[in-house]
């Protein structure tokens, strides 16, 4: 009995062994499975009386997701000469823009139109960019690398230095799992990338304090808050309300706001939504942008042609200029200038401190 | 061994009462709804003239609504109702661009029946009340009613129909923005919700695993009927678009032109089979 009982005990000491030994062995070159991967489920931590949003079932939020993105967001190494990341043209203390109005690369070049701000991106479903050309967050990220005026470099390039990297392995190992070094792809580092943009949830300005019964508006934004949205039978209509909507201060729409004069819908310098959907009666119209941080958005429109809010505000005073497919919510306002002030009143009250603070 | 007699006891009595319910099984049919839009019944086009009074034209940018409460009903005067939509979404603002998607139609489709003669076909044009009680934030995107262009905060009301365009004020083949040419009826509120039971003349008939079309075809310039004086100064039975060419349901003008409008709906609503 007791010989048999020492027998036992001596095999399990040598299986022990022989364990710890194992655990002690330096991975193979290139592998990542002694890396512990225990995701942990993103808390997007919805304001209240704000709608839910989709996360696509193949890239669901994570802790380690959403922190490797933001990473990959402000790192340099995805341009080629190392010198510009996301985040140069997406600034968060500037409501995710630059403040230009056409954005610039890592060759000085100049794009043809501004750097949309990516505050609440994640509730973006009529597709991306100011003409809806992609339909997922994913899908979007993919492209600013490559692009000639922008990052200017090649997926295979970003690879390799993710690759060489002595933090990124670990970090997609993380965050999805991942067995070595060599599936490491550029899927998985837009599938981050747009984890992180889905985090950049906008819901704690004062007009969102003033919905949840938490913040009084002054008299000057009240009187802006009914201009904007109609509110009172008293005021006029700014008709600002019909496609800049609470709490997302956008419809998610593509219009012609009436800001370049055409005749014809071949008469537009840019083509914008026109040239995805191939309609000619969508040339001229741009997707209407969150009015969320618009204090620090400026310039405005999709090629920061006015420099100020009074700028913007008069152009929509005056109706427009024609085209063939301008909304007809574009009209002459009749708004006085106690009005137009308290209509920028009212739209100061839309700054998120979280989108203000330098990173 | 008793517990093996009690299962060989219970298991024909159970595969009996499964077998059971076979012929109670429903007898279903499926019913689509296709919506379709003429002008006076010229085929409804958004960025398309057509002739709102004489030496006036008008051109649409958008024409939807919200339909609810569709139905289908045994007799005439029965309460006997086989529901069919809860709540949809039409949008029948195809563009010039878009015709043979305008002749189509935007199509509903509808929960299964029972197989059956129906004498009556109900629908609620706009957003009953207790759904209007909901807002964008209570739905998942992707809903119909998570849609936040057609919802109205101050009002706390969705708009359940969106008809927007321009008319031609001074004849001159221009439609100026500048001018204020434009128009947009955005038509809500519980009091405008209308409700409209149509008895076609056939009844309709849902047949036992087969599907059933039936088309809905509305006149846009019906809904522009005016029988108030006030807004119809021109004697023409039109609302007088070149001068209320707006409405909200905030003031109280608008309220009255936008519940004759909803109104509109039934007289302005054909069905065919």
């Amino acid at each position: 009995m007791y010989k048999a009982l020492l027998v036992s005990l001596l095999c399990l000491c040598v299986v022990m062994l022989f364990t710890c030994k194992d655990k002690t062995k330096p991975p193979a070159p290139g592998e990542l499975t002694h890396i512990s991967y225990r995701p942990k489920p993103y808390p997007y931590n919805l304001p209240e009386g704000f709608p839910r949003f989709e996360v696509p079932k193949d890239n669901p939020g994570t802790v380690e997701g959403v922190s490797l993105g933001e990473k990959l967001f402000f790192d340099p190494l995805l341009s080629a000469d190392n010198t510009m990341s996301c985040s140069s043209c997406h600034f968060p203390h500037l409501a995710m823009t630059d403040k230009k109005a056409r954005s610039t690369g890592i060759d000085g070049k100049e794009g043809i139109r501004s750097a949309m701000s990516l505050i609440n991106v994640a509730y973006y479903r009529e597709g991306l960019f100011w003409d809806g050309r992609v339909k997922t967050l994913e899908e979007q990220a993919l492209l600013p690398v490559e692009d000639s005026v922008e990052l200017h470099n090649s997926w295979d390039e970003v690879l390799n230095r993710l690759k060489k990297h002595s933090e990124y392995p670990a970090l997609f190992r993380k965050a999805f799992g991942i067995s070595s070094i060599e599936e490491m792809d550029k899927y998985l580092a837009v599938k981050a990338i747009a984890q992180y943009e889905r985090s950049l949830i906008s819901g704690n300005t004062k007009f969102d304090r003033f919905r949840r019964g938490e913040a009084v508006l002054s008299e000057e934004e009240m009187r802006g808050y009914e201009l904007f949205f109609d509110a009172s039978p008293d005021l006029p209509d700014a008709e600002c309300g019909h496609c800049h909507n609470a709490p997302l201060m956008t419809t998610n729409e593509y219009l012609n706001n009436g800001i370049s004069e055409a005749f014809t819908t071949e008469d537009f310098t840019d083509k914008g939504y026109g040239l995805i959907t191939g309609n000619p009666l969508d040339n001229g119209k741009f997707r209407v942008p969150s009015l969320r941080n618009i204090i620090l958005t400026a310039p405005y429109m999709h090629d920061g042609r006015f420099k100020t809010l009074e700028e913007v505000i008069e152009h929509y005073n005056s109706g427009g200029k024609h085209g063939p497919n301008v909304s007809p919510l574009i009209r002459p306002l009749n708004l006085n200038e106690v009005q137009k002030r308290q209509l920028i009143a009212f739209l100061e009250t839309l700054t998120d401190p979280n989108f203000t603070q330098q990173n | 061994m008793r517990k093996i007699l009690i299962i060989l006891i219970s298991l024909p009595i159970f595969i009996a009462s499964s077998c059971d319910k076979d012929p109670e099984m429903e007898v279903v049919g499926d019913v689509e709804i296709i919506f379709r839009a003429n002008y006076d019944g010229e085929l409804f086009l958004t960025q398309k003239d057509y002739e709102y009074i004489p030496d006036m034209s008008i051109k649409f940018s958008t024409f939807d609504l919200y339909v609810s409460n569709i139905s289908l009903l045994k007799e005439e005067s029965s309460t006997d109702e086989s529901e069919l939509v809860e709540i949809d979404f039409v949008d029948l603002s195809f563009d010039i661009n878009q015709q043979s998607r305008a002749e189509e139609g935007d199509t509903v489709f509808t929960k299964k029946v029972p197989a059956g003669s129906y004498k009556g076909f109900k629908i609620g044009f706009g957003v009953p009340a207790d759904l209007n009680r909901t807002s964008p934030n209570d739905y998942g995107s992707g809903d119909v009613l998570a849609t936040s262009s057609h919802y109205w905060a101050p009002l706390d009301s969705y708009i359940f129909s969106k008809i927007e365009g321009f008319v031609d004020k001074d004849n001159d083949g221009i439609y100026e923005t500048s001018e204020g040419e434009g128009f947009t009826f955005h038509l809500g509120r519980d009091e405008v919700y209308t409700e409209r039971i149509i008895f076609p003349s056939d009844p309709i008939v849902v047949e036992d695993g087969q599907k059933l079309e039936i088309y809905i075809d509305i006149d846009v310039k019906k809904l522009f009927n005016m029988p108030i004086d006030q807004f119809d100064t021109n004697d023409d039975n039109l609302l007088d678009i070149e001068v209320y060419d707006g409405a909200h349901g905030n003031q109280e003008e608008e309220l009255i032109i936008a519940k004759q409008l909803m109104r509109n709906y039934s007289e302005a609503t054909l069905l065919e089979q």
